[in-house]
């Protein structure tokens, strides 16, 4: 990921490009040393728009056909509003830098039920870069947090005629909060069970103030209004909701429901069919079975409206099990079925 | 948000150089500086070459960290932190040593072995007051950062093989860092002395 932005020598006048949290850059025909003293040491890089009215319209037509929307959305919908806007992002580059030691425990039972607990020790060096971005506004129902791309033409605090949404978090709070983050990151990265001893230090590398260009798109449909938004630079859709079909409710429930009992239920039938079977397969059965159902309840409880970006509110179908943790858990195995994940 | 030509402190000639580099030296009068929020002179030391050696040779800079340390108590499984006993006082728990934090971007392992190296066996070298000709690597850590940098490097000194370590409880305290320029031949297998 790199933003670079064009700007003069202010000795000879010569193009050169400046990449993203640079301070330092070399003109390449007199060879000066030129260095960017940016407001408090925050670089402001404003991304050119590339999109105009017409594609920001345009890119509804696939938005509107995909997932599970209402199948005459692209009929019914009626854009009431099209405007373009900055959005500011904090950037900022981080470097984490440490040890991380402790243990992980491993559990072994044998086929006459004892079990041993093994304490293996581990000392986990840490020494990664990250990049992260997060809006420096209050989007408001903008379902936008991140920037999503960070490839585009741009330039110094140039914003054209586009109105700009002002930065309302500060430099300290953001870099406090990413700072976190990035620790969290490289503990998680780290994969030390129980930690015994954490020295771990985050390097600010750069910070920058990214203005972002989006269309914010207003629709109705059937007296209910929808927003979804655009990427300025990339033409894709960003953030958006739409109305769900009830049909494909629906049909969730009920496929659902059968299938997630048919694989609960299956599973009670072969534990109590055999008796040499694992009891874990069978725990683990009625574990899917309870997830597909409630995924199913969930995308009919939620899925009168379809949600993508960063809105709290997303929570339908798996991805609002995910959202919860549950799957994600699963998967890490945080989640103990039977002692043996 | 303003670019502006970077000049010396010292004597205010423009500073030309064909590597990007966040510390800045000046020709003229030989001044190292840095910026960021504030510009501050820093000193340096560059150590004199071995002109025996005749394969091509780069200054690679280093923070050299003063640093008081305590260790109250450490736990591993497999060693002890003997590492660190040629740097105490008196049999005591404390002691001092020069940490060197390599600032140049290289890989993990190089830094590692560099950093632990040079810590461990500091430099002795002869000094001059240019490069002679020789190219110098980009210095790409902050003084700020060189001292918690020196942090990990002290940890990494007690938690390398043969130590699983568990447990260290001390107190590092950094006193001031010096950039050093130090001459190395590239080779293949990594960066060779050449003082």
């Amino acid at each position: 990921m790199s933003i670079s932005v064009g700007l003069n020598c202010p000795a000879c006048g010569g193009a050169i490009q400046v990449a993203d949290g640079e301070q330092v850059v070399n003109c390449e025909y007199c060879g000066s040393m030129l260095y960017l003293e940016g407001d408090g040491g925050v670089n402001t890089i404003a991304f050119k728009m590339k999109v105009d009215r017409g594609a920001a319209r345009a890119v509804s037509e696939e938005w509107f056909r995909k997932d599970w929307k209402a199948r005459d959305l692209r009929k019914e919908a009626k854009v009431l509003e099209i405007y373009p806007i900055y959005l500011p992002f904090w950037s900022i580059k981080m470097r984490v830098i440490g040890w991380i030691c402790g243990y992980d425990e491993r559990t072994y039972s044998d086929s006459k039920g004892h079990t041993r607990t093994e304490r293996i020790p581990k000392e986990e060096m840490v020494l990664n870069d990250y990049q992260y971005s997060e809006i420096a506004c209050d989007p408001g129902d903008l379902g936008i947090k991140r920037l999503r791309n960070f490839l585009g033409e741009s330039e110094f605090e140039d914003f054209g005629n586009i109105p700009t949404y002002e930065a309302t978090t500060s430099k300290d709070e953001a870099m406090k909060r990413i700072g976190e983050e990035a620790l969290n990151d490289a503990r998680g990265e780290a994969h030390v069970q129980h930690v015994t001893f954490e020295r771990v230090h985050v390097l600010p590398r750069a910070l920058s103030m990214i203005y972002y260009p989006i269309w914010v798109v207003r629709y109705g449909y059937r007296e209910k209004m929808y927003i979804y938004t655009v990427d300025g630079v990339s033409g894709e859709i960003i953030s958006g909701r739409a109305p769900g079909d009830p049909l494909f409710q629906s049909l969730a429930i009920t496929a659902g429901t059968t299938i997630g009992g048919l694989i609960a239920a299956g599973s009670l039938y072969l534990m109590a069919a055999s008796e040499t079977m694992d009891p874990t397969i069978t725990l683990i059965g009625l574990a899917a079975g309870a997830i597909i159902t409630f995924g199913a309840y969930m995308f009919f409880r939620h899925g009168s409206e379809i949600i993508e970006g960063d809105f709290t509110d997303k929570k339908y179908g798996l991805g609002g099990l995910d959202e919860m943790g549950v799957v994600s858990d699963l998967l890490k195995g945080r989640i103990d079925l039977g002692g043996r994940i | 948000m303003k670019v502006v030509q970077v000049r010396c402190p010292n004597c205010s000639q423009p500073i030309y150089s064909k590597i990007k580099d966040i510390v800045f030296f000046c020709e003229n009068c030989k001044v190292l500086h840095i910026r960021g929020g504030e510009t501050k002179v820093i000193d340096y030391e560059i150590a004199d070459f071995n002109k025996t050696i005749t394969a091509e040779k780069k200054y690679m800079p280093f923070w050299r960290v003063w640093c008081n340390f305590t260790i109250n108590e450490s736990r591993v499984s497999g060693g002890t932190f003997r590492k660190m006993a040629q740097f105490m006082r008196g049999g005591g728990n404390s002691g001092s040593l020069f940490v060197f934090v390599p600032a140049s971007e290289m890989d993990v392992a190089t830094f590692k072995q560099l950093a632990m190296d040079l810590t461990m066996s500091p430099p002795r070298y002869s000094t001059r007051l240019d490069f002679g000709g020789l190219q110098r690597l980009p210095t790409k850590i902050t003084n700020g950062e060189a001292e918690n940098v020196s942090d990990f490097v002290f940890v990494t000194i007690q938690a390398d093989k043969p130590g699983i370590l568990q447990d260290l409880d001390y107190d590092l305290v950094c006193q001031e860092a010096r950039m050093v320029y130090l001459p190395f031949v590239v080779t293949e297998s990594g960066p060779r002395p050449a003082w």
